[in-house]
């Protein structure tokens, strides 16, 4: 049995494996007790740490990193979380964007203002060859195309689908003509030929002008109405 | 009346490239710790698990869950950190229900108190000192067990230590002082069951 007074001071020092120093060194010179209970205390502590060793350095199975890639290239492909957000998040946009419109359509209950006129084209310009997959445009177009064409107040509302500060090209198109459209836009895409001759101007022909005759108004001729005068004196008769 | 539609074609093409380009960014930036920080992960599940196949699964999970939200760790650098703590939650995770089964298990069957499915590799390198070390592992705060776990491992200093667990390296220290401390405590009298290399 060590000694009693040395016993916390010889597991500190088998634990730190610090060199004995002191009245501890000089104690276990004159003491066989705790000498040998030291002893002990270090075996353990060895014991211990290879033991940890052990436990902690097992040998890692050669199938783990490819079991890993190959579920990495499944998240690849599904890549749900995100996507579902975005639908999700999208879908919100879309609900509040038309309780917003229709608390706004009852507090005004004016006539709203229709387009009258035929499709107009917001002044932007076509830019062929500047997407990276073009088999996808006409797809994408004809999605994007039809959140509008559902809508009944497409017109109106075609800004909360489409931010302002987007750097891609916005065109108002007829309802049923959007899916031409993005047939086009993909055409122009996938052929820059197409494109440069469409928007070349033919050489030696000028695009003449458009210019609209005056109206033609005649002599205007002022004469005053048949019977105007019997109707006056008659009125004043009855007020008599 | 004629209806008329905004359409922006060509947007929905560009942003689904722009999303996949810097999916593969991050998924090669991914590969690159793959191989360092995979061997990680399994070492500290199979730290807390005791069992290669268990630790294998919680090793695959964990690195999983860390591509899953990799794009959104802003500090790469603390991508080693951040698997650890998945990998050593992961592994409490199912060693607790475990556990649980287990009890549960012999509630209705009352055997005798069986040690965890071991595959033939546990059962080589294992022996009776290692079996009562291990338990003694499971016993001690998770702190002290991540710390005592990882201080174990080949190749990492205090200071890796102490940036993966988010702790001083002053507390890292005393925490595998105070860790070794403990387990001596409860294997004192296993001292006689020590066979050593």
């Amino acid at each position: 049995m060590p000694c009693e007074h040395y016993k916390d001071a010889l597991t500190e020092a088998a634990a730190t494996g610090a060199a004995l120093q002191g009245e501890l060194r000089t104690h276990l010179a004159s003491c066989a007790s705790c000498r040998a209970a030291l002893e002990q205390e270090q075996f353990l502590f060895t014991a211990i740490d290879s033991g940890l060793h052990t436990a902690a350095n097992a040998e890692v199975p050669p199938s783990l990193l490819p079991l890993v890639r190959a579920a990495l290239d499944e998240v690849a492909v599904k890549h749900p979380p995100r996507w579902l957000q975005s639908l999700v998040f999208a879908s919100a946009s879309v609900v509040l964007a038309l309780m917003v419109f229709l608390v706004a359509r009852s507090h005004h209950g004016a006539p709203e203002n229709v387009v009258r006129q035929g499709p107009v084209f917001a002044p932007t310009a076509i830019t062929p060859g500047t997407n990276a997959n073009p088999g996808q445009i006409s797809a994408a177009a004809s999605e994007t195309a039809s959140i509008g064409a559902n809508h009944p107040h497409a017109v109106r509302d075609s800004t909360l689908f489409h931010p302002v500060a987007s750097s891609n090209p916005q065109v108002l198109v007829p309802a049923d003509e959007h899916e031409a459209l993005a047939r086009f836009v993909a055409t122009l895409s996938q052929r820059s030929d197409v494109a440069t001759a469409f928007l070349a101007q033919t050489p030696g022909k000028k695009v003449p002008l458009v210019s609209p005759d005056l109206l033609q108004i005649a002599d205007i001729e002022i004469k005053p109405l048949e019977g105007g005068e019997a109707e006056a004196s008659h009125s004043v008769g009855e007020k008599r | 009346m004629q209806e008329l539609v905004l359409i922006q074609p060509g947007s929905a093409a560009r942003s689904e490239w722009v999303r996949k380009a810097a999916q593969a960014d991050a998924r090669r930036e991914f590969e690159e710790r793959l191989a360092e920080c995979g061997p990680l992960a399994y070492r500290v599940a199979r730290g807390v698990l005791r069992n290669a196949a268990d630790a294998e699964d919680v090793a695959q999970e964990a690195l999983l869950r860390a591509y899953r939200g990799f794009d959104r760790l802003r500090d790469r650098s603390r991508f080693r950190a951040w698997l650890v703590r998945i990998a050593f939650r992961l592994a409490l995770d199912r060693l607790r229900s475990a556990k649980r089964r287990e009890q549960r298990d012999t509630l209705w069957s009352q055997p005798a108190h069986l040690p965890p499915p071991a595959t033939a590799e546990d059962i080589a390198v294992s022996n009776q000192f290692q079996e009562h070390l291990e338990r003694a592992l499971d016993e001690l705060p998770e702190k002290l067990r991540l710390v005592l776990l990882l201080s174990a491992m080949e190749g990492y200093t205090i200071e890796e230590i102490a940036e993966m667990v988010g702790v001083p390296t002053g507390t890292v220290k005393s925490r595998i002082f105070i860790a070794r401390k403990k387990l001596a405590e409860k294997l004192r009298c296993h001292a006689n069951t020590i066979k050593m290399p």
